[in-house]
């Protein structure tokens, strides 16, 4: 051993611990990424004859730990795309407070409120059938009533049409980040199998994953190499042999009650809807797919079923003959006959011209009856002004049971009222389900999202302390140098003291 | 194994937990102002719909308790002239009676006959917030035709009658001629005809015979006005109009005779109908009664159902405000302190 080997030798043990510092520093200032950052560790190894170097780079990875937090991504992603839906269609409901309800203002808004409303103004005017006051004010509850359906029927449209043109941001992103990580990938692939350190990539690929993960539920496996291929979690291929499938939505940009948003397909396979083979069960994708086919279709179902069932019960009949009956005080724009599918009524509903005196007809004519038009259609054909007959029948008819589509979710037969009722209950089960979903969700991720950041994340404390060994070998190492320069320089002055 | 925690993981922890214990102050506090949950439909979830169908029956029952009071004023006004009829029917019958057939008084009776009929159309056409009271279902027509009114047809079809009968008018001074025989057998035929079937209607009333029906009660239906073309009213017309307009103070003995015991035994048979009348309105306000108190008992149970449903204990949630705010407070001086914590600071 000489001089000279140990001064090559402490040499690179001063480029080892440089090596180590800009690996230190680089998990110093990912401390604190908001996206994943996993723990870089120089391996030193000593090779032969003694000198250390960096053999290669790693980073911190708990396989099992990642997937759960891809799963709890997807899992939140789908409860909040349901939640933020459900939240607007809420708005349909307004305030359910009874102290706020019962006062003369009420900003009670759900169809429920608004029938209650209407039903006390009809028997008010049933109580005093003479008094052209409350029939007004009967028939106005009625227009309040149906403006309310129509509204409620133009929210589930907005909530719809939302979550339609979401699918479709949520298709491009899908698109964009597959193309990502197809770069990422290949990074991979060829860095690993030239030994090149690839824990950069390795982590944007980690990222890509996770965003993907928020969009569709998807798994993971990993070839020879880090080659890695994913698919949706129903088994589609989204991304294998390093290349990306093509994943395609058409929008839908408006919609209407009879409308049926389009399915999203991955790799030619449909992933949603109702004719979906292998239909994915989390992610954006789902929750908004969820939101567009069922819930909001369901709650229209409702909706139609109420205005169905609002034509329907004041509906006039021929009192001389045997014409069919006509719509009365309810009906829709245009309409001569009764409706024979509810598809749809509630956005249409409106209150006939002829018995609503802002727009110049006669509120009377609910005493009367022959609201169609029709002079067969009166009931009140003596002309008496406390005539009780038919609004004694139509408040009768208000609390019978009914029969109602069972695509409504909800009972088939009960009274109107019941049935709004119904549906209140429905939507704010739905409401409170979801709600108590996405937060158990959320907690979900949460853990999983500190899990992960524990097993691979970077503790600045331990850096720091790792820093302060590093820095002791590097002013050792440097000593070491001193002194072996401070040998060379007394062999040197020998060498010259020697006599010639 | 040492356990491991990044530095990320333990700011965002501090985070989250502050972030979720203010909006769960702020829930807190809306529900210690309201005394109601933050969010009914979230905490009710699909309770929601028993919660809005008891609010629809409350207000329901506000609705039937105002439109009771309409009713009940109606009822109580129908049982104050029926109550004043019979009065006035008891009164001429007892006028009668003391009479026991002699004309000496005709005119006096013949004079408390038409003050009766007055009051008895008057009576009948009262009418409460422009209905008619006793109208039937036809509110918008005064019943009963004022027999007074110039050119009115009840009176003209008495006075043809009469005079298709005797050949002479009421006021004709040979009334006196009439027999009792030929008076009783107009009484009992012609002229009783013109208060029953269409002559009634045509002539005298233009109410309808169907009475206001209303729903007293979620459950009740009332019939809850008297109709003009009651046989009680009927036969005090025709008493009346007997006693009033048939030259009475001019008959002689027997003619007079028929006219009083004809009119004594309308008179008992319509007081006995009236008390019929009264206490079937009787009854109606009785029930009207019944079920406002029973809808009040109702209103009341549903109230707290309601309350049972939406209230929160302020109390609990006082204290929970008292907890959370504690809470809050050690978290901020803990991510103080943590922030401290760095081996930087000690570098």
């Amino acid at each position: 051993m000489s001089l000279s080997s140990a001064a090559s030798l402490a040499q690179s043990g001063l480029n080892t611990v440089t090596a180590e510092i800009s690996v230190l520093s680089r998990n110093i200032s990912g401390a604190s990424d908001t996206s994943i950052y996993s723990e870089k560790t120089a391996n030193v190894i000593t090779g032969p004859g003694g000198a250390s170097q960096v053999a290669s780079i790693t980073r911190a990875t708990n396989q099992a730990v990642f997937q759960n937090l891809l799963g709890a991504t997807s899992a939140n992603a789908t409860q909040s795309a349901l939640l933020s839906g459900i939240n607007t269609l809420n708005e349909t409901i307004g305030n359910l407070s009874s102290s706020s309800s019962s006062s003369t203002t009420s900003s009670a808004s759900s169809p429920s409120a608004l029938l209650s409303n209407f039903t006390d103004a009809l028997q008010s005017y049933e109580a005093s059938p003479s008094d052209s006051t409350l029939a007004g004010a009967a028939v106005a509850a009625a227009v309040t009533l149906a403006q309310g359906l129509n509204s409620a029927t133009a929210t589930v449209n907005q909530v719809r049409e939302q979550a339609d043109s979401g699918i479709a941001t949520s298709v491009q992103t899908i698109n964009s980040l597959l193309t990502q990580f197809q770069t990422a990938n290949a990074q991979i692939v060829n860095g690993t199998a030239t030994g090149a350190d690839v824990t950069n990539a390795q982590n944007t690929r980690d990222n890509i994953l996770t965003q993907l993960a928020q969009q569709i539920g998807i798994t993971t496996t990993t070839g020879a190499n880090g080659n890695m291929s994913i698919y949706t979690d129903s088994g589609v291929t989204l991304f294998q042999g390093g290349a990306a499938r093509n994943v395609t939505f058409s929008p839908t940009n408006s919609y209407t009650a009879a409308t049926t948003g389009n399915a999203v397909y991955v790799d030619g396979v449909a992933v949603t809807g109702a004719s979906a083979s292998m239909p994915i069960t989390s992610g954006t994708i789902a929750g908004l797919a969820n939101l567009r086919d069922n819930v909001t279709v369901t709650y229209q179902a409702q909706l139609d079923g109420m205005a169905g069932a609002l034509i329907n019960t004041f509906a006039e009949s021929d009192q001389t003959g045997s014409g069919p009956n006509l719509p009365g005080l309810f009906t829709t724009p245009g309409a001569t006959s009764l409706p024979t599918s509810t598809t749809g009524l509630a956005g249409q509903i409106s209150v006939n011209a002829s018995v609503d005196p802002s727009q110049g007809g006669n509120a009377l004519l609910l005493r009367d009856g022959g609201i169609s038009g029709n002079s067969n259609y009166t009931y009140n054909t003596s002309g008496n002004t406390s005539y009780t007959t038919r609004l004694t029948r139509l408040l009768g008819n208000l609390s019978a049971t009914q029969t109602f589509s069972a695509a409504s979710g909800i009972t088939t037969s009960a009274s109107l009222s019941s049935y709004a009722s119904a549906s209140v209950g429905w939507l704010e089960g739905q409401y409170s389900n979801v709600s108590s979903q996405s937060t158990t969700q959320s907690t979900l991720l949460n853990t999983a999202t500190t899990a992960l950041s524990n097993a691979t994340g970077v503790n600045l404390d331990n850096e720091m302390s790792k820093m302060l060994d590093l820095e002791n070998s590097y002013s050792a190492t440097a000593k070491l140098i001193q002194t072996i320069d401070t040998m060379f320089g007394t062999l040197i002055t020998n060498l010259e003291n020697l006599p010639a | 194994m040492t356990s491991f925690i990044s530095t990320q993981s333990i700011t965002t922890s501090m985070r989250q937990s502050i972030l979720q214990m203010q909006s769960d102050l702020a829930a807190n506090e809306t529900e210690v102002s309201t005394g109601n949950y933050a969010d009914i439909g979230l905490s009710l979830g699909a309770t929601s719909g028993e919660d809005v169908s008891l609010q629809a029956q409350t207000s329901m029952l506000q609705t039937l308790t105002n439109t009771n009071q309409t009713v009940a004023t109606r009822l109580s006004a129908t049982q104050t002239t029926l109550s004043g009829l019979q009065t006035s029917a008891q009164k001429l019958l007892n006028s009668l009676l003391e009479g026991d057939g002699s004309n000496s008084n005709a005119s006096t009776i013949q004079a408390s006959g038409q003050n009766d009929l007055q009051g008895l159309i008057s009576s009948l056409n009262s009418s409460l917030n422009g209905d008619y009271t006793f109208a039937g279902t036809n509110t918008g027509t005064q019943p009963i035709t004022d027999y007074y009114a110039t050119g009115a047809a009840n009176k003209t079809a008495v006075d043809n009658a009469y005079l298709t009968a005797f050949g002479m008018s009421q006021t004709s001074s040979g009334v006196s001629t009439i027999s009792g025989a030929n008076m009783q057998s107009f009484l009992d035929t012609q002229f009783a005809s013109l208060f029953q079937g269409t002559n009634w209607s045509t002539n005298w009333s233009s109410a309808s015979s169907q009475t206001l029906t209303n729903q007293i009660s979620e459950s009740q239906t009332a019939s809850t006005s008297v109709s003009a073309n009651n046989p009680a009213f009927q036969q005090l017309a025709q008493a009346y109009t007997m006693v009033a307009d048939l030259g009475t103070q001019n008959l002689n003995s027997s003619a007079y005779q028929a006219v009083s015991s004809t009119a004594q035994s309308l008179l008992t048979s319509a007081i006995s109908n009236l008390t019929d009348l009264q206490a079937n309105v009787g009854m109606v306000q009785t029930d009207v009664t019944n079920a406002n108190n029973q809808m009040s008992v109702q209103s009341n149970i549903l109230s707290t159902q309601i309350g049972n449903l939406e209230s929160v204990n302020t109390y609990e949630v006082s204290t929970r405000i008292t907890d959370l705010q504690t809470q809050i407070e050690d978290s901020y001086a803990l991510t103080s302190q943590l922030a401290q914590l760095s081996l930087v600071k000690f570098l």
